[in-house]
């Protein structure tokens, strides 16, 4: 991609997408990456991709993380039950991180801080019903997003949730970004509601977006193996967030 | 910028598709800023960062929104449309993606010569970076208005 660009000076760096300074909580080896880049300034002649070979500190802790919650066996109840029985699980730890922390990632939907059980419940009820178009009516939220976009980001709320539950637990390790993918597809019904939601996407084919929707709720690999977008991706280019 | 071989095969497989449509589009002028020790810096974020107040991205938004220096961590949220990078990391540390705090830092050091008032955040996942060439002119613009001499592009 930077090569296709040809910015004048990049740093091409060994870390995952989402940590482009490398290291959390460590500010010299965040600063470190930014020296990188800024001596380019000094050095650099002409449009120059330099390798920063340094890797991230504590690269390998989460070799082999799981998570320790033991989430239960799979029940007969409904869906929106049972993902409302993993959030209860989960709801603890999630409160912790926020109170560590003092601060959320929830609710670019437009959901409230308080508002997941009344996500969960709206999420698990289109994945039950393979209802895509409709908006779900909730009280007291009030979207941010339209239909279908809104799912990719109920799904990213929901995450988020999970995610800041993880982060309070305690343990050396911490999970990545397949560790958390694995998990989440493979031990929660949150992922069975996300692929069950992917599936009505892909019924409702005909309806604009619908594929490309699919392809930003479910990681590249998670979808049937393999990618969630359509062979031909249409693009929509230059369009607005809706108004309040 | 991140490593194909640090992404998942499928994602790797993707960009490398989408690298080899996409078109050319630079270099662009050679400029050459002050003394690093001199400069001030403004961040450009591509990872659909804005304050809570602010309207969301979207699919295909080329449009950005402003982050004042003094922006708070917990006024911070991101609404980038992709589900293939790691949001935990900007959960834990914000300043892995948006690193202020860091640039406060080399600025007391003396080690930079200050801070920008204001930074840009866009939503990268766009086919056709060309696409942002009105905006990314238009921010320039306010840049140079800013007295910023060096802008710290950091994509997701």
């Amino acid at each position: 991609m930077s090569e296709a660009v040809v910015p004048p000076r990049a740093l091409w760096v060994p870390f995952p997408l989402g940590r482009p300074l490398g290291a959390v909580d460590d500010s010299e080896f965040q600063k470190n990456v930014m020296r990188a880049a800024f001596s380019l300034l000094d050095t650099a002649i002409k449009p120059t991709i330099e390798d920063y070979e340094i890797k991230a500190p504590h690269d390998d802790l989460n070799e082999n993380w799981s998570c320790p919650l033991n989430l239960g066996p799979a029940s007969s109840d409904a869906l929106s039950e049972r993902l409302l029985a993993e959030v209860a699980m989960l709801r603890p730890w999630a409160i912790e991180t926020r109170h560590q922390r003092g601060r959320t990632l929830f609710g670019v939907t437009g959901a409230g801080e308080d508002q997941i059980d009344d996500l969960a419940r709206a999420f698990a009820s289109i994945a039950d019903a393979g209802d895509v178009i409709s908006e779900p009516v909730v009280d007291g939220i009030s979207w941010a997003f339209e239909m279908p976009l809104l799912l990719r980001h109920m799904a990213d709320d929901l995450r988020t949730f999970y995610h800041e539950a993880i982060a309070a637990q305690p343990g050396d390790s911490s999970p990545d970004h397949d560790d958390l993918n694995r998990w989440i597809f493979s031990e929660t019904v949150l992922g069975e509601t996300l692929l069950l939601v992917a599936d009505g996407l892909t019924e409702a084919s005909d309806m604009p977006m619908a594929e490309l929707v699919r392809g930003l709720l479910i990681p590249e690999g998670h979808y049937n193996g393999g990618s969630a977008f359509p062979e031909q991706v249409d693009f929509p280019i230059g369009q607005q967030a809706p108004a309040d | 910028m991140v490593r194909l071989s640090d992404l998942h095969p499928v994602e790797a497989e993707h960009l490398l598709k989408r690298a080899k449509d996409m078109p050319a589009v630079g270099p662009g002028d050679w400029v050459t800023p002050p003394s690093v020790e001199e400069a001030t810096v403004a961040i450009v974020s591509t990872a659909g960062l804005h304050r809570r107040i602010d309207p969301p991205f979207t699919v295909g938004s080329l449009d950005y929104r402003l982050i004042p220096g003094d922006t708070q961590f917990d006024d911070l949220v991101l609404s980038h449309i992709s589900a293939n990078f790691d949001r935990s990391a900007f959960g834990e540390d914000p300043n892995i993606v948006f690193p202020i705090e860091r640039l406060r830092d080399l600025a007391s050091s003396g080690e930079i010569g200050g801070v920008a008032r204001w930074h840009y955040s866009f939503m990268g996942a766009m086919p056709d970076p060309s696409q942002f060439e009105q905006a990314g002119e238009e921010i320039g613009r306010l840049m140079a208005n800013d007295g910023v001499d060096i802008a710290f592009l950091v994509p997701i």
